[in-house]
C-alpha cells in the first residue's frame, strides 16, 4: 500500500487507473494538470507519480518529468504516452538519464491492470 | 534589399563583362512576392569550371552560352543537380536555332537570349526569370505551410478521436475485470460515462463534417429571407428540453421579427452552438438570455449566460481550431473544440462579425452579426469579399 499520485488532465482516464490502483490497497491523489501536480507535491510527496504528457501543452508531462527528477531523485514516475502512436514517430520513448527522466514509459492505449502491475513494480523497485 | 545570384558561363571576356556591367544597378521591384532585388554576377569560362561552381555554391539565374571551349552549354544543362525550382537557366547561343532551342528546353532550360543583345534585353531576360523564379518560391513555401496546418490539424484530430476511446476502453476493461469491487453502482456509473464519451465523439465527427462542407463550398445552400428570430426560438425549445440537469432559465427577446436572406440551416448551426455552449458553462440555476435585432441590414444575435465565463487571454485563443480552455472550471465539460470555429467561419460567410464579452464567474455575452446573404454566391470568400465591398 502506497501513495500514488496520478496526473493526466481526462477525468476518466483518472477516474479509470484510480480504480485499479484502489482495488490494489493503494492511496490515491490526483491532479488534473502539470500546475495542479506541482502544488500537491509541494504539499505532500507520493510514493510514486503517474504522469500524462499532453496536458496544458503538448508536452507538459516531459516537462514536468525534469523538474521533478531534479527535485526529487528519488520519486518513482510512470510515464504515459500516446505519442508515439499519433506521431508515428520511428522510436519509441524510452527513460533516458538527461532528457525523460522516468522509470518507465507505458504506450497508450493500455489495459489498466497493466498500468496497476506496472506501479506494484515501480514502488517495488524503489524500495 | 534581397540579393540573387547570377551566374554568366561564356569563353569570351568582354561578354562575361558586360552582363556584370549590366546587371550592377539593376534592381527588380515584384509587387507579387514583395521586395526589391539587386542581382551578383559570378563568372565562369568554361562548362566545367561552371559545374564546380554550381556544386558548391549554386545560383539563382544561370545565363549559360552554348558555344564553350569544352563540354558545350547543352552538356552543362544536362549535368546540372536536379533540385526543381532552385536555379533557372536561361542559354545563350549566337545562332538562335530551333534544334538547340528543343534540346536546350528538354534538359530544363527556362528561357532564352540569342547573341548579340543589348544590355535592355538581358535586363528584360533577368528580369523575367527572377519573376518566375520568386513566384515560384513563394507558391512552394505556402503549398508547405499549407501542408504543416493540415498535418497539426490532422494530429490534434486524431488525440481528440482517441481520447474518448481509451476512456471507454478503460472502463469496458475494468467492468469485464470487475476491479471496481461489488457496488453494481460504480459499474453503471462507468457505463453512463461512456455512453456519454461516445456521444462527445458522435458530435465531433459531425462538427467535423460540418466544418469540412463550410470550408470547401460542398454544401449546397438553399438561400431564402427567414426571419431569424423564429429559428431562434426553435433553438431555445430545443435547448430547454435538452436541460435536464442545470434548471436554467432561457428566455428569446426580440421587438419584433428579424428578417435574413440566409441559408436557414446555418443560421441553426450558429444559434445551436452559442447557445448549447452557454447552457454548457452555466452554473445551476443560471440565466441563457438570447438576443435578436435587425439594425439597418444587420441582424444582431446575442447570447449570454450566467456561466464560468473566461479570462482575457483565454478570448484571445477562443475561436481557433481545437481550442479549448482547460482549468478546473471546464474540467469534466465535453466538447469537440470545433464548434466556435464553424460559428466563426459562418458568421464570415454573411459578411458579419463575432465578439465576445467575459468575466470569470460571472458569465459570458456572444455576441454575431449577420448581413444577407447573396443568392448566387456558392462559397465562403465570395460572399465575404462582396459584403466587404458593400461596406466600402
Amino acid at each position: 500500500m502506497a501513495n500514488v499520485l496520478l496526473i493526466d488532465d481526462d477525468v476518466d482516464l483518472i477516474a479509470i487507473n484510480s480504480t485499479v490502483l484502489k482495488s490494489r490497497g493503494h492511496e490515491v491523489a490526483v491532479a488534473y494538470s502539470a500546475a495542479e501536480a506541482r502544488r500537491r507535491i509541494e504539499e505532500s510527496v507520493p510514493d510514486a507519480v503517474v504522469l500524462d504528457v499532453m496536458m496544458e501543452t503538448q508536452t507538459a508531462g516531459f516537462e514536468l518529468a525534469r523538474e521533478l527528477n531534479q527535485k526529487h531523485p528519488e520519486l518513482p514516475i510512470l510515464l504515459l504516452t500516446g505519442v508515439h502512436e499519433a506521431t508515428g514517430v520511428p522510436f519509441k520513448f524510452e527513460p533516458d538519464e538527461t532528457w525523460l527522466p522516468v522509470v518507465e514509459v507505458l504506450e497508450k492505449p493500455f489495459d489498466p491492470t497493466a498500468l496497476a502491475e506496472k506501479v506494484d513494480d515501480l514502488l517495488k523497485r524503489s524500495e | 534589399m534581397d540579393t540573387l545570384g547570377v551566374m554568366v558561363v561564356d569563353d569570351e571576356a568582354g561578354m562575361r563583362l558586360g552582363v556584370q556591367r549590366a546587371l550592377r544597378d539593376f534592381t527588380v521591384r515584384l509587387p507579387d512576392v514583395e521586395g526589391d532585388f539587386r542581382f551578383e554576377v559570378a563568372q565562369a569560362e568554361t562548362g566545367e569550371q561552371a559545374l564546380e561552381a554550381i556544386a558548391e555554391n549554386p545560383p539563382d539565374i544561370l545565363l549559360l552560352d552554348h558555344k564553350l571551349p569544352g563540354i558545350s552549354g547543352l552538356d552543362v544543362l544536362s549535368r546540372l543537380p536536379e533540385d526543381e525550382g532552385r536555379m533557372l537557366t536561361v542559354m545563350i547561343t549566337a545562332y538562335a536555332s530551333l534544334d538547340t532551342a528543343i534540346t536546350a528546353t528538354k534538359r530544363g532550360a527556362y528561357d532564352f537570349l540569342a547573341k548579340p543583345f543589348t544590355p535592355d534585353e538581358l535586363r528584360g531576360v533577368v528580369r523575367k526569370a527572377a519573376k518566375h523564379l520568386l513566384i515560384q518560391r513563394q507558391a512552394r513555401r505556402l503549398a508547405e505551410e499549407k501542408r504543416q496546418v493540415r498535418f497539426q490539424f490532422i494530429s490534434v484530430l486524431a488525440h481528440e478521436l482517441k481520447s474518448p476511446l481509451s476512456a471507454v476502453e478503460g472502463y469496458l476493461r475494468i467492468i469485464r475485470d470487475g476491479s471496481a469491487g461489488d457496488d453494481p453502482e460504480s459499474y453503471n456509473h462507468m457505463l453512463d460515462r461512456s455512453l456519454t464519451r461516445l456521444e462527445g465523439m458522435r458530435k465531433l465527427i459531425l462538427d467535423l463534417l460540418d466544418l469540412t462542407r463550410i470550408e470547401s463550398g460542398q454544401k449546397q445552400r438553399d438561400i431564402a429571407e427567414q426571419d431569424v428570430v423564429e429559428i431562434a426560438r426553435e433553438a431555445v425549445e430545443t435547448a430547454r428540453a435538452g436541460d435536464e440537469e442545470k434548471n436554467l432559465t432561457i428566455e428569446l427577446h426580440a421587438d419584433g421579427p428579424a428578417p435574413l436572406k440566409c441559408d436557414r440551416g446555418e443560421v441553426e448551426i450558429v444559434l445551436n452552438n452559442l447557445i448549447s455552449n452557454a447552457v454548457k458553462y452555466n452554473r445551476q440555476d443560471g440565466r441563457v438570455d438570447v438576443t435578436i435585432s435587425r439594425d439597418g441590414d444587420t441582424v444582431t444575435i446575442s447570447v449570454a449566460d450566467t456561466g464560468i465565463g473566461m479570462s482575457p487571454e483565454d478570448q484571445d485563443r477562443l475561436f481557433r481550431e481545437f481550442t479549448r480552455i482547460k482549468n478546473e472550471k471546464t474540467r469534466g465539460i465535453l466538447g469537440s473544440g470545433l464548434g466556435l470555429s464553424i460559428v466563426r467561419k459562418l458568421v464570415s460567410m454573411y459578411g458579419g462579425d463575432i465578439g465576445v464579452q467575459s468575466e470569470p464567474d460571472v458569465g459570458s455575452t456572444f455576441t454575431v452579426t449577420l448581413r444577407d446573404a447573396s443568392e448566387q454566391a456558392d462559397g465562403g470568400d465570395n460572399q465575404q469579399s462582396a459584403a466587404t465591398a458593400d461596406d466600402a
